[in-house]
C-alpha cells in the first residue's frame, strides 16, 4: 500500500526521454532517413523525496532539470520508467480519476478556462465535471472572488483578460473542488509585481487556514523563498538540495550583500569584497560571511575615510542559486571527462 | 446505484455542454447563425449536386431519384449526428493528440471515453443537418411508400449506429499517428473524415466491382451511406448479408481500440514535446 503520512512520496523514480538528433547536412539527412538518431535524456534519475501533508515545498531547478516532468509524474500525465509514486496515498498512474478529484494543477503557460465564455462559465462547467456539491462550491467561489479579487472578472471572457487577470482565474478555478494538494508548474511566469504578490500571499494562506500541501515550481527563486519553507533542487535528474532556505544559503557560504554609501571623491577598499556596482557614490559588494566575519568587516569600514552609510543584507537568493548551479555544471562537465 | 450515479454524472455532462453552446448563440448570435448556415449550405450542396444529377437522368445505377433521396436523407443525418457531437474537436482526435493537449484531459476526474463523448454535443448550434436530414427522411418515405415498422426503425437507428461507429473508429485509427508524429498528423483526422466526404455521399450502384469493393473494404465509403440505404430499402448490393456493416464497424472498432491504446501508452511514457496552447476548449 502507499504510504499515508505523506502527501507526496516519489521512491526511486526514473523517467528517460529521447530526443531526435539531425544534423542538417544532406549526408546527415540520409543518415537520418536510413538510421534515425536519438540522444537518451535522463530527466529523472533514482529521484526520492517525500512532502508532508499540509507542507509548502518549492521545487526549483535549471532549465531542462525535470521539474515539469516531475510535476506531470505526480498528476498522472506520464508513466515513470521505474520507481513508485504516490500523491495523497493514491497512484497518479492507476487511481488517476480519484486523485484529481482531490489534486489540483496549474501550469502557468496554461490555462484551462474556456476561451470563448466569461470566467463564470468555466467555473460553473468545472462545477458539473468534478461533481462538486453545491454549498462547497458556493462556499470555494465566495471564497476565491473574495481573496483573488475575482468579482470584476467572472462575466468578462476568458480570451480578453491579461495575463494576470487569467492567472488568478485559473487559480481560482483550480480551487473549487478543495483539493488537499496543489501543483503549481511556474504560477508567476509573466505578472507583474501586483499580480505577483496577490498570488503569493493567497497561496501563503490557504496553505496556512486550509493545510492545503502545496509544491511549486518557479525559475523566480525570490518568490519561491517567500512561499516556502522547504526547496527541493533538481539538477541533471538528481536531487542536488532538500533543506530549507537558510540551509541553502550555509550551504554556499554567507554570500552577504555590502551596500556602502561614500562621500564624494572617496573610494571604499573593503579586502574580500567583491565590488559589483558603483554609482552616485554608493558602492555594492559580494562578500563571504563565514571567510570574513562581521566583526572583522565593521573594522575595516571604520578605517575606511569618507563612509557616510553602511547597509549589510542577505544576498538575493537567485545569485545563490546561479552559484550553486554554475558548481553542479562544472561537477557535470567534470565527470564526463571533458575538461 | 453507482450506474444511476455515472447516468445522472453523464446526463449533466451533456447539460452543460448545451448550456455553454447556448449562452455562445445567444451573446454572439450573428456569428453562431452564420456558423449554423453555411454549414447546412455546404453539407447541403454536397448532396443536392447528387441528387441534381439523379434527377437529370431519371436515376443513377438503378438506383431511383427517391431512393437517391433517401440515401442522401440518411447522409444528412450521419453528417448531422456528427457535428451535433463532435464539436470541440473530440471527434478529431488527431488535433488534440499533435498538440500536445491532452494533458488538459488527464486532469479531470473522468475516464478520457467519458469526455470525449460529452465534450463535443452543440444541440443548438449543431442540430441543423439533422434535422434537415429528418425532413428529407420524411419526404423520400412518402415518395418511396416505404412501410414503417417499429422493425424498420430499429433497423435504421442500428444503421445509423454503425455508420457513426465506422466514422468515428476511421478518425481515432488514423489520429493514432498522431501519437508518434505529432505535426505531421495533427489534421490527419480532417483529411480521414472530411477528405472523402463527398465520395460516401455518391451512389455506387452500377458501378464496377473493382471500384464497388475496394469502398466497401479498403475505405468504408460505402457504408457511409450507400450500402445501409440499400438495406433499409430492403435490397443490399453486391449479395453480401445485411449485417455486413456491422461486423465491418465491430472489426474496425476493435483494431482501433488497440492501435488507439497502443499510441496513448506510447504518448504517456515518452510524453509530447509539442504544446500549442489554442483549441482544446470550444
Amino acid at each position: 500500500m502507499y504510504p499515508t503520512d505523506f502527501a507526496v512520496s516519489m521512491n526511486h523514480v526514473t523517467k528517460v526521454f529521447s530526443q531526435w538528433q539531425r544534423d542538417n547536412t544532406k549526408a546527415g539527412m540520409i543518415r537520418n532517413l536510413l538510421k534515425p538518431e536519438k540522444r537518451r535524456i535522463t530527466a529523472l534519475d533514482d529521484v526520492s523525496f517525500t512532502i508532508r501533508k499540509g507542507e509548502f515545498a518549492a521545487y526549483a531547478g535549471p532549465n531542462g532539470a525535470g521539474k515539469s516532468t516531475t510535476m506531470k509524474l505526480l498528476s498522472g500525465m506520464l508513466l515513470p520508467d521505474s520507481g513508485d509514486i504516490s500523491v495523497l496515498s493514491l497512484s497518479p498512474q492507476k487511481q488517476r480519476i480519484q486523485l484529481m478529484r482531490r489534486l489540483g494543477i496549474l501550469f502557468g503557460n496554461r490555462t484551462e478556462l474556456w476561451w470563448d465564455h466569461p470566467v463564470i462559465q468555466s467555473f460553473e462547467w468545472k462545477k458539473v465535471v468534478w461533481e462538486i456539491p453545491d454549498e462547497i462550491y458556493r462556499r470555494n467561489l465566495a471564497t476565491v472572488i473574495d481573496l483573488l479579487d475575482l468579482g470584476n472578472l467572472l462575466q468578462t471572457f476568458a480570451r480578453e483578460l491579461s495575463l494576470g487577470q487569467r492567472m488568478r482565474a485559473d487559480l481560482g478555478m483550480m480551487l473549487l473542488h478543495s483539493p488537499g494538494i496543489i501543483l503549481l508548474d511556474e504560477p508567476t511566469l509573466g505578472l507583474d509585481v501586483v499580480a505577483k504578490r496577490q498570488m503569493i500571499n493567497f497561496l501563503k494562506k490557504i496553505n496556512k487556514d486550509n493545510d492545503v500541501t502545496i509544491l511549486v515550481t518557479s525559475h523566480d527563486m525570490d518568490d519561491l523563498e517567500e512561499m516556502a519553507e522547504r526547496i527541493l533542487m533538481i539538477s541533471s535528474g538528481k536531487i542536488a538540495f532538500d533543506g530549507s532556505f537558510t540551509e541553502l544559503r550555509a550551504k554556499t557560504g554567507n554570500l552577504t550583500r555590502i551596500v556602502v554609501t561614500m562621500e564624494k571623491g572617496c573610494f571604499p577598499e573593503l579586502e574580500g569584497g567583491n565590488l559589483l556596482s558603483y554609482g552616485n557614490e554608493v558602492f555594492e559588494y559580494d562578500m563571504d560571511l563565514t571567510e570574513m566575519p562581521v566583526r572583522n568587516l565593521l573594522g575595516q569600514l571604520s578605517t575606511v575615510r569618507g563612509v557616510r552609510d553602511v547597509e549589510i543584507k542577505k544576498a538575493p537568493i537567485e545569485q545563490v542559486i546561479a552559484g550553486l548551479y554554475r558548481d553542479w555544471n562544472f561537477d557535470k562537465t567534470a565527470g564526463s571527462g571533458n575538461i | 446505484m453507482a450506474v444511476k450515479k455515472s447516468l445522472r454524472h453523464i446526463m449533466n455532462l451533456y447539460a452543460i455542454s448545451a448550456k455553454m453552446d447556448l449562452a455562445w448563440l445567444l451573446r454572439d448570435t450573428k456569428y453562431a447563425l452564420a456558423a449554423v448556415l453555411s454549414d447546412t449550405i455546404s453539407n447541403l450542396s454536397v448532396i443536392s449536386g447528387v441528387y441534381l444529377i439523379a434527377l437529370r437522368f431519371g436515376g443513377i445505377g438503378g438506383m431511383s431519384v427517391d431512393e437517391v433521396l433517401f440515401m442522401m436523407a440518411y447522409s444528412t443525418i450521419t453528417t448531422g449526428i456528427f457535428i451535433l457531437f463532435g464539436s470541440g474537436n473530440n471527434l478529431h482526435i488527431s488535433r488534440i493528440i499533435g498538440r500536445g493537449q491532452l494533458e488538459h484531459l488527464f486532469m479531470q476526474p473522468l475516464s478520457l471515453k467519458m469526455q470525449l463523448a460529452t465534450s463535443g454535443f452543440v444541440p443548438f448550434t449543431g442540430s441543423g443537418n439533422l434535422i434537415m436530414g429528418c425532413v428529407i427522411l420524411a419526404v423520400a418515405i412518402h415518395r418511396l411508400h416505404l412501410e414503417i415498422s417499429l422493425w424498420w426503425v430499429t433497423l435504421f437507428i442500428i444503421y445509423v449506429l454503425t455508420t457513426m461507429v465506422i466514422i468515428v473508429a476511421r478518425s481515432y485509427l488514423v489520429s493514432s499517428a498522431a501519437f508518434y508524429a505529432p505535426v505531421a498528423a495533427e489534421e490527419i483526422s480532417t483529411a480521414a473524415i472530411e477528405g472523402t466526404w463527398q465520395l460516401s455521399t455518391f451512389p455506387l450502384s452500377g458501378m464496377p466491382d473493382f471500384i464497388q469493393i475496394p469502398l466497401l473494404t479498403i475505405l468504408p465509403e460505402g457504408l457511409m451511406a450507400w450500402f445501409p440505404s440499400l438495406c433499409l430499402l430492403g435490397r443490399p448490393p453486391l449479395h453480401l448479408t445485411e449485417a455486413y456493416p456491422l461486423a465491418y464497424a465491430l472489426l474496425l472498432a476493435l483494431t482501433t481500440n488497440f492501435v488507439f491504446r497502443k499510441g496513448l501508452n506510447d504518448y504517456v511514457r515518452k510524453g509530447s514535446n509539442r504544446y500549442v496552447p489554442y483549441g482544446f476548449r470550444r
